[in-house]
Order: structure tokens, then sequence, then C-alpha cells
């Protein structure tokens, strides 16, 4: 606690604000929004293509454990390659009515837990330089930290 | 000579077969053709003006935002990732400021008595750790740092990176995209927060389980 928090050069908090707010915009502009528009597209697409409807058949079983529409595992795979696209597909399945806002509490935690465990895989295992034998066990570490945090979710959904 | 040059300039600029398809499925995707066929709607799923999809309309102007209602696709996406850009701002301002005031530095010390009983890796990785709650990107930098000072063995980085990696950047991720999901949750917004943070001690637990049983001639000479 002796080190001084004033060695930033603005110590204003309306500036320290606007310094938040600012890379606040740029994460808005630069990262959710693409992510959030190939999602929308991507959506659209699976839904022209009756995709949408099979994978929610086939994964019905499965994702009825975590209290969720078979279509809700489509936002899991895809948080998986982009947390981003992952929570624009829920927005746009709860905008369908095909998932409710129980389902997106259930689903919220798992997004990140699993969420863009691709792009990570560069940007932090290969940075930390983790030896590649231990990434599929950090990976599947994730995944089963979503699933609990499905199970979890549900009590208090 | 002519000859010449077009040798080199077809060497330079090599097509083969798997381009001319881009190119057609390109053509295809903007023409327009796939738009209406009749009786093979799916075919619209490749067509440039069908994916560019709707704004949504003012059906009940007393209840829309300017996103309207009914809207599909791109335009659809691009105004609902527009309307979460205020949220976003004010969520990174506000967190900006708890930061700046030493939130961070006081997380730090709280978790440090936690991470030698749970996870079996020493204190001074405390800060990474914390790190990586608001940027996977810096996390990464500094636990890479802590290995090569050799603070940390290379069980123990597994072990970091395996807390970090699930729910990386998890306060930024969560207010910045998350956000998203706030109005509709049915739980108080700090649950699934406090569920994530707890859960990488889980995630962390288990990777240190494994690690000394299935994996655990890796780090013999270790320790």
């Amino acid at each position: 606690m002796s080190n001084n928090p004033k060695t930033n050069t603005t110590s204003n908090p309306f500036d320290i604000f606007v310094i938040g707010a600012r890379k606040g915009f740029n994460i808005a502009i630069n990262n959710l929004m693409p992510n959030v528009l190939m999602a929308y597209v991507l959506a659209e697409v699976l839904n022209i293509l009756g995709v949408m409807q099979l994978v929610g058949r086939l994964f019905g079983p499965l994702m009825g454990i975590f209290g969720l529409p078979g279509e809700a595992v489509t936002v899991l795979l895809t948080a998986w390659l982009s947390s981003s696209a992952g929570t624009g597909i829920a927005v746009s399945l709860l905008n369908k009515g095909v998932l409710n806002g129980t389902h997106a509490t259930i689903l919220i935690a798992a997004i990140f837990l699993m969420g863009s465990q691709l792009q990570y895989m560069g940007r932090l295992l290969g940075v930390a330089d983790v030896p590649k034998k231990y990434w599929p066990l950090l990976m599947l570490t994730s995944i089963l930290n979503a699933c609990i945090a499905m199970f979890v979710m549900r009590i208090f959904a | 000579m002519g000859e010449e040059k077009h040798t080199q300039s077809s060497r330079e600029l090599h097509v083969g077969p798997g381009a001319y398809i881009a190119l057609i499925i390109a053509i295809l995707f903007f023409s327009g053709l796939f738009m209406k066929v009749g009786g093979m709607k799916w075919l619209s799923a490749f067509d440039f003006t069908t994916l560019s999809g709707t704004f949504g309309t003012m059906k009940d102007p007393a209840k829309n935002t300017f996103l309207g209602a009914g809207g599909a696709s791109a335009k659809a996406g691009f105004l609902f990732a527009l309307s979460l850009a205020p949220t976003v701002m004010l969520a990174l301002g506000v967190l900006e400021i708890f930061t700046h005031y030493g939130a961070i530095r006081a997380a730090h010390k709280l978790l440090t008595p936690l991470l030698k009983p749970l996870l079996g890796i020493p204190g001074l990785t405390g800060l990474a750790l914390i790190t990586d709650l608001q940027s996977t990107d810096a996390g990464a930098a500094l636990t890479k740092e802590l290995y090569d000072e050799k603070e940390i063995t290379k069980k123990e980085l597994v072990v970091m990176s395996a807390w970090q990696y699930s729910g990386a950047g998890m306060i930024n991720n969560y207010f910045a995209i998350g956000s998203a999901l706030f109005a509709v949750l049915t739980a108080p917004v700090i649950i699934p927060l406090v569920l994530m943070f707890v859960l990488k001690f889980v995630g962390g637990m288990f990777v240190r389980f494994v690690l000394s049983t299935v994996y655990k001639e890796d780090f013999q000479d270790e320790q």
C-alpha cells in the first residue's frame, strides 16, 4: 500500500473516466461490432439452411440437462471461437424467442468460461510458453468449468 | 520477348483451380440469382442481399428503440452492436476509475494467501493472475516473465495458465461483452461473475491434480 497511486499522468477522476470510456468505445466499435455482425449473419445462414432447427433437435436431450433448448448449443460452439460472437448469437436467439431470460442467465457464465479459446491459445498459452502437450487438458478444463457453471446458474436462474 | 514476358507474369501470378472456384462463388454470391429460387429457399443463405438483412421497423413506436422490431442479419446486428456502445463505455470508464484508486491492488492482497494452499503456486504469481482478470495479453506476458526469471517451475506455469485460460480477461469481457445480456438476466449481474471467479480456482485445482497424477513423470526433476 506504500506505492503512490498518483503515478499516472492524470489523477483527475473525470479524465480517468474518459480514458476508460475511450477504451470502451474502441472495444465496442473494433471488437463487438464486427463480431456481433458476423454472429447475426451466421445465425441467419444457419436459420435459412435449417441447421438451427436440426441442431436444436439433435442437441435437445444434451442441452436439456442444463435446462436449455437444443439451439443453445450454437451459442456455446460460437462462444468457443469468440465470446463476442457467442453473445451475439445468444441475443439473436433471444430476439427470435428461441431463448428466454432464464436461458441467458444459465448461459452467460459458460460463454466466458469456455469463450474465445481459439484466440487465447495464441494470445495466452502461446505467449506464456505453455508446452503444447498440456493445451488439450487446459481446454477440457475450461469446458468442464462451463458445464459446472451452467448447472450452478440453473439454481439461480 | 513477348512470350518470355508472358511466362514471367504467369509465374508471378499463379492462379490455381481454387481461385477460379472462389471467383465463381463470389460472382454468384453477389449476383442476386440465389435470392428467390422457387422451391429452393435455402439457396438464399448464399445471397448477398438476403444476408444484408433488414433494419427493424417502428412497429410499436412507444416501445421500440432505434433498433426497431423484426430486424434481421447484418443490418440488425450492426444496430444492436451500436446500441451496446454506451453501456460498454460507461462500464470501462468506471472500471478505469476503480483501478486507479487501487481496487486491483487490494484484490491482489486478498488473493495472495489463497494461492499456495489451493493451487500450490507461490504468492508472487498473484499479480499476473489479477492482471489476467482485466487483460489476457498483459497476464500472459507477466506469466512468461515469471517463468523466464525462474520464479516458477514448469508445473506452476501450467497451473497458472489453466487458471487464466478459462474465463480470461473475465472482468473486462463480462462488462464489455456480457452486458448485452444483462437486461434479460433473471439473477443479479454479480452472481455469474463470482461464479466464474470461483470456477477459475476449481479449474486450476483440477489441472494441479491431473499434473501430479497422470503427468507425474514430467515433473520429477522439479522440486
